[in-house]
């Protein structure tokens, strides 16, 4: 654990010496990050490793933000870091504390994503299906820790892995907990599909019935929950608050951010300033109950709260993002939503989606899909987008299945953050939305 | 300044320690953004110090980047299956950093005003228009690679970069998104963006374009540049050659008389120029097709075959964590110094004006077509008769580049994988439609 032994309480005293007004925020965000790769071919796979120390020190006042960070860690580089970040010098400076080390960490063995890649490949071929692969798989680690002025809460660690494939005909990604021989059969799965899907007719557009398998939800709630649902996205035509109690869903939806929720290697128990996290009641029976709010949003209402801050790296200003999202179970079983489809489309997964804030239009697009007539899965159909906007995409949820689980993981790139992004999701029936092929 | 014993002193113990080929790069930064969001302006001075070691031999090697200096003494990780060949240094024409490598970075004051003056340029230009997001990187970095073959050069960087999100209309309905790179920040004039950006809203507002019409093409800079960028399999690597020949016409020409295409790492002024790549090969001018006829594309050393096919120095690593990839460093259609863009939209009866890109460019080089959609204005004599919102602009990658008729000398930069380029074209033998 890295940054489990700094000198808290010499950080805080320095820091101290930047905060001159009574409503000022200063905090001190360290960085640990170890990443092990392996690229290329199965069985011929290049080795890279990096590893990153750093630290950012951050000033919040009258709403203006002054950040400035720094690559390693050490009490000289916190002064300078300190320095740069003051409105003033200081009338006494006080020296870092003597000791500002982050231990070493021994990062993964790339034998375990070499396995993997293997693993999936003989996945594939029992599937009778066989294509060339590059590969790209890595073990990511991160360590943080934000010390205060007047807080300072334990160390973060979060561990996984991400997954891209490349093939001739397309290329195909996910974050995953763990490289299990479960994730292997799911990403042979998905890889053989997507091939198999390439021959396959375009899907019929229109309104269409979907039901969406988990890892599809997931995708929708982060684009069309949490996005939309970010106080910065929602600072962009006006206050936040207002958003509290609006109708944005249908009523069988229940979202909540829940970051100590997630998986054990990734949960939260707080933000990256240090505030507590909160199971956040995003959506509540299809209203807006509480967005997703940072300190620079909260400290101005008296309706947010924070602790919804992360950030993509200590050189970037927190901002107000979703890290693990749950859907409510409902009461039926994922036959029962296929079969009261009749026909329409059965979507296992979305390789990407987008929301644009100002206008609300929502675009997800699929690798494949499987047909569903007449209340049972027929057959496949190739790439195609579900189009509409956030408010007609969500009205249309008509019923969630129980078969809560995580899945939809994925990363995150907006505003520049690229972070990864949780979910324990249901399978769920859209009534008649926009397909396009 | 960076030491530059600590990397032969690594390169040397990774030697001994049985690789036959080590490699280090460091690299140290400072940047200075000024951003306007919902969040707030927010100021930011970021110190970045980092290195990376590539050490191996041909049957296994191994990357390992991390921050601050590099270590002497490290546990290096085990090999992977990959090898690793390094460059040996070849003579290099002098190099020398051009005016702007030494300049100081904006101060948060000078920063914040230009973004401030951006939005209320903005806003003086278009009514109702306003700037959603700005954000402005000011940055000068120093590098230095080194490599048991006999490498060591270091050299200094200086990069900007903006970005802004503007809007304009009921509920912020029109809306576009500018990025532009310089050498230094100081190059980016609020009154020339803001120009930009207002040209950009008003036609954005206006209705689609025609159903299907053909005419004159004037093709303005980020058009142009967004297509060549799109085309970027035709310029780079050893298997671009054939890939362009599949587009040439009989007389074995991929474009017309009027169309040279170049990459110069050296660009004299360019925001990416240095006198080396990511290993240390020495840049320097690639031209790849010459009055329409293909040259030779953009090859590193190791799919080079001289005399014909030299090597380009196209090695390209933003970043101490990145391995070199290849890519252009300014790639761009070569203007006509004689020629203003006025007088070849002066030239048009009856044709189009194409301003700006409002998606991802479409293109297939197998089947040789492509579509863009894109913004602009009707011509009729020369003169604007009409705004377009938006249309596609549809035809063949060889009908494109022996449509062109008529470039100008207004060369002007994107940043996208490296700075693309073009000048305002005169182009024949393309559709513009509603639906692509």
């Amino acid at each position: 654990m890295p940054l489990a032994h700094l000198e808290i309480g010499g950080i805080a005293r320095c820091l101290a010496q930047v905060a001159e007004r009574p409503r000022d925020h200063v905090d001190a965000f360290f960085e640990v990050v170890a990443e092990r790769r392996v690229t290329g071919v199965a069985g011929a796979l290049g080795a890279e490793l990096r590893i990153e120390r750093g630290l950012a020190v951050r000033l919040l006042r009258d709403g203006h933000t002054w950040l400035a960070s720094s690559d390693e860690i050490s009490p000289q580089l916190l002064a300078r870091t300190i320095a740069r970040v003051a409105r003033a010098r200081p009338g006494a400076v006080v020296p870092p504390p003597r000791s500002l080390a982050a231990a070493a960490i021994e990062a993964a063995a790339g034998a375990e994503l070499e396995a993997f890649t293997a693993a999936v490949e003989e996945a594939v071929q029992r599937r009778h299906a066989a294509f060339p692969i590059l590969w790209d798989v890595r073990c990511h680690e991160r360590w943080t820790r934000v010390v205060g002025a007047m807080l300072s809460p334990g160390q973060q660690r979060e561990r996984f892995f991400s997954c891209a494939a490349r093939m001739p005909w397309g290329s195909w990604g996910a974050v995953l907990q763990r490289l299990d021989a479960a994730a292997a059969e799911s990403v042979a799965e998905s890889l053989t599909t997507a091939f198999r899907a390439q021959r396959a007719p375009a899907p019929a557009a229109g309104p269409t019935c979907l039901v969406l398998a988990p890892a599809a939800t997931a995708v929708l709630l982060h684009e069309a929950v949490a996005h939309a649902l970010e106080t910065d996205t929602l600072g962009l035509s006006g206050d936040p608050e207002t958003t509290v109690g609006v109708r944005l869903a249908s009523d069988v939806v229940d979202v909540v951010d829940n970051p100590a929720g997630a998986g054990e290697t990734v949960r939260r128990e707080v933000d990256d300033e240090g505030m507590p996290v909160i199971r956040r009641w995003l959506l509540r029976a299809g209203r807006v109950d509480q967005p997703l709010a940072d300190l620079f949003v909260a400290s101005r209402s008296s309706r947010l709260a924070p602790g919804a801050a992360r950030r993509g790296n200590r050189h970037l200003a927190p901002v107000p993002r979703s890290t693990h999202l749950e859907l409510l179970p409902g009461a039926v079983g994922r036959e029962e939503l296929i079969v009261s489809c009749g026909d329409g489309l059965l979507v296992t997964e979305f390789s990407n989606g987008t929301l644009d804030p100002l206008s609300g239009d929502l675009r997800l697009e699929f690798p494949y899909a499987r047909r569903l007539e007449a209340g049972q899965p027929a057959g496949l159909v190739g790439p195609g987008t579900v189009r509409g906007s956030v408010g007609s995409t969500l009205a249309a949820v008509r019923a969630v299945a129980a078969d809560a689980r995580p899945a939809g993981a994925g990363w995150c790139a907006k505003g520049g953050h690229r972070l990864p992004v949780w979910a324990t999701a249901c399978s769920v029936l859209l009534e008649s939305v926009e397909v396009a092929s | 300044m960076i030491a530059r014993e600590a990397p032969q002193h690594v390169i040397d113990r990774l030697r001994s320690d049985g690789h036959a080929m080590a490699e280090v790069l460091v690299k140290e930064g400072r940047t200075r953004r000024c951003e306007l969001s919902p969040q707030g302006p927010i100021s930011v001075l970021t110190a970045e110090s980092g290195w990376a070691v590539r050490a191996g031999g041909p049957r296994g090697s191994f990357f390992v980047a991390g921050t601050g200096a590099p270590p002497l003494g490290a546990d290096w990780p085990q090999s992977g299956a990959v090898g690793l060949q390094l460059p040996e240094p070849q003579p290099a024409p002098e190099w020398r950093p051009g005016p702007g490598i030494e300049a100081p970075l904006m101060v948060e004051g000078e920063a914040s005003g230009l973004v401030a003056a951006l939005g209320r340029e903005l806003a003086r230009q278009v009514q109702g228009a306003r700037v959603l997001r700005v954000i402005l990187d000011d940055g000068s970095s120093e590098t230095y690679v080194a490599n048991s073959r006999g490498i060591g050069v270091g050299y200094r960087s200086r990069l900007a970069m903006l970005h802004v999100e503007a809007v304009v209309g009921a509920q912020s309905a029109t809306r576009t998104t500018l990025q532009l790179a310089a050498r230094e920040a100081r190059a980016f004039h609020p009154l020339a963006v803001a120009q930009q950006l207002a040209n950009v809203l008003v036609v954005r507002g206006a209705e689609p374009g025609p159903g299907r019409e053909r005419g004159e093409m004037i093709v303005g800079p980020r058009v142009g540049a967004r297509l060549l960028a799109a085309w970027s399999p035709l310029w780079l690597g050893r298997a671009a050659s054939a890939r362009a020949r599949a587009l040439a016409d009989r007389h074995d020409r991929i474009g017309s008389s009027r169309l040279t295409v170049v990459d110069d790492g050296r660009l004299p002024g360019g925001a990416l120029e240095a006198p080396v790549d990511g290993e240390g090969v020495a840049t320097r001018r690639v031209v790849i097709v010459e009055n329409g006829r293909y040259r030779q594309p953009l090859v590193d050393w190791r799919e080079a075959d001289p005399p014909r096919l030299r090597a380009s120095g196209c090695l390209r690593r933003p970043s101490w964590r990145d391995g070199p990839r290849p890519g252009p460093s300014h790639l761009h259609i070569l203007p006509d110094e004689t020629v203003s863009a006025t007088e070849l939209v002066a030239s048009v009866a009856r044709g189009f004006y194409l301003l700006d890109v409002v998606g991802p460019v479409r293109s297939d080089l197998e089947s040789g077509r492509f579509a863009v959609q894109v913004c602009g204005f009707g011509l009729a004599h020369g003169q604007a008769s009409r705004p377009i919102g938006s249309a596609w602009l549809c035809g063949g990658v060889g009908s494109f580049l022996r449509g062109i008729r008529g470039v100008a000398r207004d060369l002007a930069f994107i940043p996208h994988g490296g700075m693309i380029g073009a000048p305002t074209l005169l182009v024949r033998g393309l559709e513009l439609r509603r639906e692509p």
